[in-house]
């Protein structure tokens, strides 16, 4: 019945004479569990199906959509989407030229092994409240908040074209985390485990859940809290540093999928969150890195958070280098940008739209730090002196992606070689190509699936989900200890 | 949409819940986005939906659906039984809002607003782009967006609360990029209003680009710590980051700094803060909040001084402490990914000062025309990191002298604000607070972006 409802959009806008026309039928099912201190606070069930229409008329985009499934508001909102389209071409410079894709049809479902709204409720809180409870137990003074939450999301879109694209796909990812709040006079430390803010997500069923045993780190966590307590604050020098995958996939994330973004480069998103300095004079030559670092944008590493099967234009999903040996060789794309820049493999097949009400824009899939040859021990064991950071707590970067701050949960004084201490409010700052030029080294035997839920782009806002595939990583000559 | 909710509730009721709450909403969003000076993405969305929260004994099954159709309005009130009659006590649940009288506030709906022709939009962009190109020959690309739309919503619950509240909305917010020798300045302008007839597309266009103008070839500033005369949009950004220390689950959870600083004078004895959702003076106006709970005006900070008593709830965060909700609960239109109270109608007392005369009293310092990123660095010390953003220039001698390039801060905001030596005498509107400009005697830069 939806795919009748989108053959109709996509007939009355044709019939209108949009020369492209676009129709997504998406429904979005979500759970949020979150239990604190002891009692499960919040049990969300989020539910939004509906179809929003793209269309190219007069050379110009026009995009409406609703929540309301009924033939009469579908006709409806594809007559607008191409009313809003030659409402865009009052004000255009140029035709909008899309480059080729093959119209595919297709269907995509994410593989999982146990259904996440499968689970029982009592299952999963069972699961959250013996996490919480173990990291409440480290200490009735000192931790005065713990958290554990779970997150799941189904997203079930059909993706039709008027070039003749047919593609079913279900994406299923799910997650969660544990947290824990130590409070002493003032001095407010937090650690989480796998990761900041909620957790760790990936695409998978619920067994993904199981493999995070927040149970199993629930203690450690607390524990780490409670000794920040009493750490010495992160001191101001430049030195070695060291960052693990937790807080290196907001990096990647920051400096590196942002500014490689096209339609950032193009500066069709200057007016929020800026522009990107990796202009298109620097394709292909730019030093990025050293010669360590290479980072891809690959749709389809098994679990990222942005894997799929085909992105919202019905291209495939792709692995594109970006950062090569430490060159800038590529941008993510898509079918408008990539053909503005006459790329000859065309889109990279990032663009994505938060709901069926979002217009598409290019996002970022899972933007992967290839690993390197080390162990994180060895890594350890070779560096001198130097401070290994852990856990995202704060993230900030210019509107260009150049100028950086990030601070972390914990951090560790290596002396010799070995962890000497650990010390608090540890904060790094740096500009995005001398501290990516100042990476030395990059390990293999941790190098796993990070997933960031909640990236935030474009007017009106849309909020995705990406993934990022890191390791722990070293960097020379970095400025540390701002706040 | 009252009706819909009213009846979710009664059903949920008759189908064994003890207490039941339903709101209907509706979010209308029309947007034309324009950049490299042409309209690149053009959208009219519509929004409809219903959240359901039904309580048996104490257990709770919130459910929220993108449709309000009868037959998605049962199966939601059921769903919401469903999960309420498998999920544990919260013993931390007390009730749902008792109803409250209130009165309507006029004059926030526009329909001609609601409900723009694209034409027009795509107009005022065009106007915007052309105004904008046409101030100087090295202007070399506009982007923002036009929006207008409309967000409504209705509550009822099983003791008798029946609510709600609707507004238009048009906003419009125009980037300038000017290029000169290869060196870019940029310039922003943004307008908030209920009704379309408020947003002066000139005079938005005219900032923007003026200050984009005077932005290019900036200089190196080395960082350390200066003066500071901060535009509104920089001081309503800053306040929002600021205003999580007045939340009931920051204040609860101990990251709150008012937690740590009750009954001290925390920020200059001029500052004035408070938050009122019926003051039509800010953007998101509604007489009640999301739970059907009359907005109350809570005094944030008042001669520079916070206590408990500027602590907002709502229904749930305000049972856990044997207190009444303060009408802060955000509405489902809205639902974002954090769950709980906000402030989203703060309002800044003005001073007297003109912006001549806050140059005029600056011998060193820096002007911010916006803040961009900014994070939270320590909570309780509300030490903030960010960029400037869009016209940053250097004052010497009470004069602005040069663009600067852009810089970053990192500073307690607690220390910024106690440190504020004029005040503007004229407010803006901004999306969450309707603040004025701002001149303090010291703001840490601690770093320099790259041209």
């Amino acid at each position: 019945m939806n795919e009748d409802l989108a053959r109709i959009a996509l007939r009355t806008a044709q019939k209108l004479g949009a020369s492209y026309v676009d129709a997504r039928y998406v429904n979005i099912e979500s759970e949020n569990l979150h239990v604190k201190k002891g009692v499960a606070e919040e049990i969300r069930n989020r539910n939004l199906a509906g179809i929003g229409v793209r269309a190219i008329a007069k050379g110009a985009w026009g995009f409406a959509g609703t929540t309301v499934l009924k033939r009469a508001s579908i006709v409806d909102i594809a007559k607008k989407a191409y009313k809003v389209a030659c409402a865009s071409a009052r004000a255009k410079r140029a035709d909008v030229k899309l480059s080729p894709t093959p119209a595919k049809k297709a269907k995509y479902s994410t593989p999982i092994r146990k259904d996440p709204f499968k689970i029982s409720l009592n299952e999963k809180l069972d699961t959250l409240k013996t996490a919480e409870r173990i990291a409440a137990a480290e200490s009735k003074e000192l931790i005065k908040t713990s958290s554990s939450f779970f997150r799941a999301h189904r997203e079930r879109k059909l993706f039709l074209s008027s070039e003749g694209a047919e593609i079913d796909q279900k994406i299923v990812w799910c997650g969660g985390g544990v947290s824990a709040t130590a409070i002493k006079n003032g001095d407010v430390q937090v650690r989480s485990y796998p990761a900041s803010f909620r957790g760790n997500f990936n695409t998978a069923g619920y067994e993904f859940l199981e493999s995070l045993d927040l149970a199993g780190h629930a203690s450690e966590t607390a524990r780490e809290a409670i000794q920040l307590l009493s750490a010495d604050k992160c001191p101001s020098t430049t030195t070695t540093l060291l960052i693990d995958g937790d807080q290196l996939a907001l990096q990647v994330h920051e400096s590196c999928g942002h500014p490689t973004e096209l339609d950032r480069a193009l500066g069709t998103e200057a007016d929020y969150a800026g522009t990107s300095f990796l202009t298109t004079d620097k394709l292909g030559s730019f030093r990025y890195g050293s010669p360590k670092v290479s980072i891809s944008a690959d749709a389809t590493t098994p679990g990222g958070l942005g894997t799929f099967g085909y992105d919202d234009e019905g291209v495939p999903a792709k692995n594109v280098p970006l950062i090569k040996e430490g060159v800038f060789v590529n941008y993510q794309s898509s079918r408008e940008t990539a053909a503005l820049l006459n790329l000859p493999e065309g889109s990279s097949g990032g663009m994505r739209a938060d709901s069926p009400l979002a217009m598409p824009i290019v996002r970022m899939t899972n933007i992967n730090l290839l690993p390197g040859d080390w162990k994180v021990e060895e890594l350890i064991r070779d560096t001198q002196e130097g401070i290994l950071m852990s856990t995202n707590k704060s993230w900030s970067i210019d509107d260009r992606r150049l100028n950086f701050q990030f601070g972390t949960e914990a951090a560790w004084l290596i002396k010799n070689g070995s962890k000497e201490r650990m010390i608090k409010q540890a904060t790094y700052t740096g500009i995005t190509h001398q501290f990516w030029g100042s990476c030395d080294a990059a390990s293999n035997d941790d190098w796993h699936m990070h997933g960031t839920p909640t990236c935030g782009k474009g007017v009106p806002g849309q909020v995705m989900y990406v993934g990022h595939g890191v390791s722990t990583a070293r960097f020379r000559n970095v400025r540390v200890g701002i706040a | 949409m009252s009706e819909i909710a009213r009846k979710a509730t009664s059903i949920a009721v008759k189908k064994g819940a003890d207490q039941a709450e339903a709101t209907a909403f509706t979010f209308v969003e029309d947007l034309t986005r324009f950049a490299n000076s042409q309209i690149h993405q053009n959208v009219a969305t519509y929004k409809n939906g219903l959240r359901v929260r039904a309580v048996l004994k104490k257990k709770i099954g919130d459910i929220m659906v993108g449709a309000l159709d009868p037959s998605s309005v049962e199966k939601a009130v059921n769903d919401a039984i469903k999960v309420a009659k498998v999920s544990p006590q919260n013993e931390l649940f007390k009730s749902l809002p008792e109803p409250k009288k209130y009165s309507v506030l006029k004059g926030t709906y526009d329909r001609k607003t609601a409900t723009c022709n694209p034409n027009l939009r795509a107009d005022n962009a065009k106007r915007a782009i052309q105004i904008a190109h046409d101030k100087a020959n090295f202007v070399k690309a506009v982007a923002g967006s036009y929006m207008t739309g409309s967000a409504a919503f209705a509550v009822a619950n099983s003791l008798g609360t029946d609510a709600g509240a609707q507004i238009s909305l048009a906003q419009m917010a125009v980037t300038v990029i000017s290029e000169k020798d290869g060196s870019e300045g940029h310039g922003y302008y943004s307008a908030y209003a209920r009704n379309m007839k408020e947003i002066n597309v000139d005079d938005i266009a005219v900032k923007a680009a003026d200050k984009s103008i005077r932005s290019v070839q900036p200089t190196r500033l080395e960082p350390g710590e200066y003066e500071a005369i901060l535009a509104p949009d920089a001081v309503a950004l800053s306040l929002s980051y600021l205003s999580n220390g007045f939340l009931a689950t920051w204040f609860q959870d101990g990251t709150s700094f008012v937690k740590y600083n009750l009954g001290k004078q925390v920020f200059h004895e001029k500052f004035g803060l408070k938050d009122d959702g019926r003051d039509l003076a800010t953007l998101y106006v509604s007489p009640v909040d999301g739970e059907g709970v009359p907005k109350q005006a809570l005094t944030l900070v008042k001669d520079g001084v916070v206590d408990e008593k500027g602590i907002c709830y709502d229904s749930y965060t305000a049972g856990k402490e044997g207190k009444k909700s303060t009408g802060h609960a955000v509405a489902p239109v809205i639902e974002t990914f954090a769950s709980g109270p906000d402030l989203t109608n703060m309002i800044m007392s003005p001073g007297d000062a003109s912006e001549e005369e806050m140059v005029r009293e600056t011998s060193r310092g820096v002007y911010v025309s916006r803040f961009h990123y900014v994070r939270t660095v320590n909570q309780p010390r509300m030490i903030l990191t960010g960029l400037t953003r869009d016209g940053t220039f250097l004052i010497e001698n009470g004069e602005i002298t040069k663009p600067v390039r852009n810089l970053r801060f990192t500073d307690s905001f607690l220390d910024v604000y106690k440190g504020i030596q004029l005040i503007g005498r004229d407010q803006e509107r901004q999306a969450f607070a309707t603040v004025p400009q701002l001149k303090v005697g010291k703001l840490r830069f601690t770093g320099v972006s790259e041209q």
